[in-house]
């Protein structure tokens, strides 16, 4: 599903790498943390993958498309199989919870019918069936990163990118939040996080890429996340 | 999905025109107001240039014959003349007229004077350049053809009032380019604003799979509506205003002042205030909105 070959990333000309010589290989269903302080390379790996950016150097495959090579004109059709979940939400707070995850369907020219259809089904998934009609500035951090999540999902992506997303949650909500994203990769659906939070990667027991100053100091499966990364 | 899609631009144009109700409000009406600045300095030099082409008409060149001329000398005169391009009409007007015209003018005092027997009046050709501007050179040349005697056309009247309304029209010209520069800049900076209140929005857009013109058709069409209705308003303005300086040019019975009728003014500005608000409007917005989409 994504694979990794000697990537490296530099911001700007004569810019520090942000990554170098990063290769993995993650398959379909699989559930991935990267893991490491901030600065390490964690977000710009997740934004390389989503082909915010494009790297200056090796190959990133992701289902099977070299993104560094797409043409600008086909990445809308790329991101419609990735759902994305951002540590501050990004969602249109003087609207709906409904009309939040309706957003994403619509943009990408769903019908009416299937946007009735599909925007309970992922609010109830999230738990949020009976908060529809609320506004999302109403809502608690906990609640609007459930909605983030539903529209992620509203148009069934092979693959979820999260980039911190329980950062600006109090622990009890992040581990409902994690909890959640397990359940969505029992599904079938891959998911990637990008986290710093020690205690819920030792919990999960999950595939850990370890990245410290931009490079990759280590990949486990059921790994954890201890003082020496 | 084509149908659903068009539907849904039309859809987001309106929602966001009502959400955004104080920046598109806002928008529009630094469209109209400058539009309207625009508008008004076209009427005036509309006007302008009316009263002036209507002055040039009737400058003249009075060619006097000579009086020794003979009648196949002021024949070929006349072919002469007539066959100059640079001459629109030649009228030959006989010292008899000129006496009647000058009899007219002065009235009593000519009585008892036997105009007939002894009139010192010399005949002339009365002469209109196709160019009017061309009128001292055609002049110059009038005077050397042969049986022409003195030549008038009110040298210096004609020349100050050529380099006045040629300055006025110069200067008018350089208001209006610099007025539409800064409409242009004015206008897109005010649309600016309107996308950037909205990049969040549009930032998630890209992020769930948006295609830049699925993102960019309603602020297209935004922007085509701020500037057609802030292209309607001044039009609207201009032509009450209009009406307004017609009835007090008529009431003050200012009747030299010579204006242009009301429906052919307004239909000539809307020509170029109508396509501007609408062009400004949707450059405004695409340009914007570009900045944007690099997400």
């Amino acid at each position: 599903m994504i694979e990794a070959k000697n990537v490296c990333m530099k911001y700007g000309k004569n810019g520090q790498y942000a990554l170098s010589d990063i290769s993995f290989f993650i398959d379909r269903g699989e559930f991935a943390f990267f893991v490491g302080s901030s600065g390490a390379g964690k977000s710009t790996l997740l934004k390389l993958i989503i082909r915010e950016l494009t790297p200056s150097a090796g190959c990133l495959k992701v289902f099977n498309r070299d993104v560094g090579r797409l043409p600008r004109r086909k990445l809308p059709y790329l991101r419609r199989n990735i759902g994305m979940v951002f540590q501050d939400f990004r969602l249109i707070e003087g609207r709906t919870v409904y009309d939040n995850v309706a957003f994403a369907m619509v943009v990408i020219g769903s019908s009416q019918r299937e946007i009735r259809k599909r925007v309970p089904q992922v609010l109830t998934l999230v738990g949020l069936e009976d908060k529809t009609k609320a506004k999302v500035c109403d809502l608690s951090g906990g609640e609007q990163q459930r909605v983030g999540l539903a529209r992620a999902l509203a148009n069934r992506p092979a693959l979820i990118v999260a980039d911190e997303p329980t950062g600006n949650l109090d622990p009890g909500t992040t581990l409902d939040i994690m909890n959640l994203l397990r359940s969505i990769n029992q599904r079938g659906t891959t998911v990637l996080v990008a986290t710093h939070n020690r205690e819920i990667v030792n919990l999960f027991k999950k595939r850990v890429i370890y990245l410290d100053g931009g490079r990759m100091v280590g990949d486990e499966q059921k790994g954890f996340y201890t003082h020496v990364h | 999905m084509f149908i659903s899609g068009i539907g849904y631009v039309l859809r987001e144009t309106f929602k966001g025109l009502f959400r955004n109700r104080w920046m598109c409000l806002t928008s529009t009406g630094v469209v109209a107001v400058t539009l309207l600045m625009l508008g008004i300095f076209m009427l005036l030099n509309l006007n302008v240039t009316h009263i002036t082409d209507l002055v040039k008409e009737q400058v003249e060149i009075v060619a006097y014959i000579d009086d020794q001329a003979d009648r196949n000398t002021v024949a070929a005169l006349r072919k002469k003349l007539e066959e100059n391009p640079g001459v629109q009409e030649a009228r030959y007007v006989s010292s008899e007229e000129h006496m009647e015209r000058l009899r007219l003018q002065l009235g009593r005092v000519l009585e008892g004077y036997d105009t007939e027997l002894d009139n010192p009046l010399l005949a002339s050709f009365e002469v209109r350049a196709t160019v009017p501007e061309n009128v001292s050179a055609l002049a110059a040349e009038i005077e050397n053809y042969p049986g022409v005697g003195e030549v008038f056309y009110g040298q210096d009247y004609v020349e100050s009032l050529f380099s006045v309304t040629r300055v006025l029209q110069l200067l008018g010209l350089a208001l209006m380019v610099g007025l539409a520069v800064t409409a242009v800049f004015l206008i897109a900076h005010t649309i600016g604003l309107t996308v950037l209140m909205r990049k969040k929005e549009i930032a998630i857009m890209k992020y769930v799979g948006a295609t830049n013109w699925f993102i960019r058709w309603p602020f297209i069409l935004e922007g085509l509506l701020m500037g057609l209705v802030g292209a309607l308003i001044p039009m609207v303005a201009l032509y009450y205003l209009y009406q307004y300086a017609l009835d007090w040019v008529a009431v003050n019975n200012l009747a030299f002042i010579s204006m242009l009728p009301l429906q052919e003014v307004i239909l000539e500005v809307g020509r170029y205030l109508l396509p501007l608000g609408i062009g400004l409007g949707i450059l405004g917005s695409g340009f914007s909105i570009g900045r944007f989409l690099r997400v």
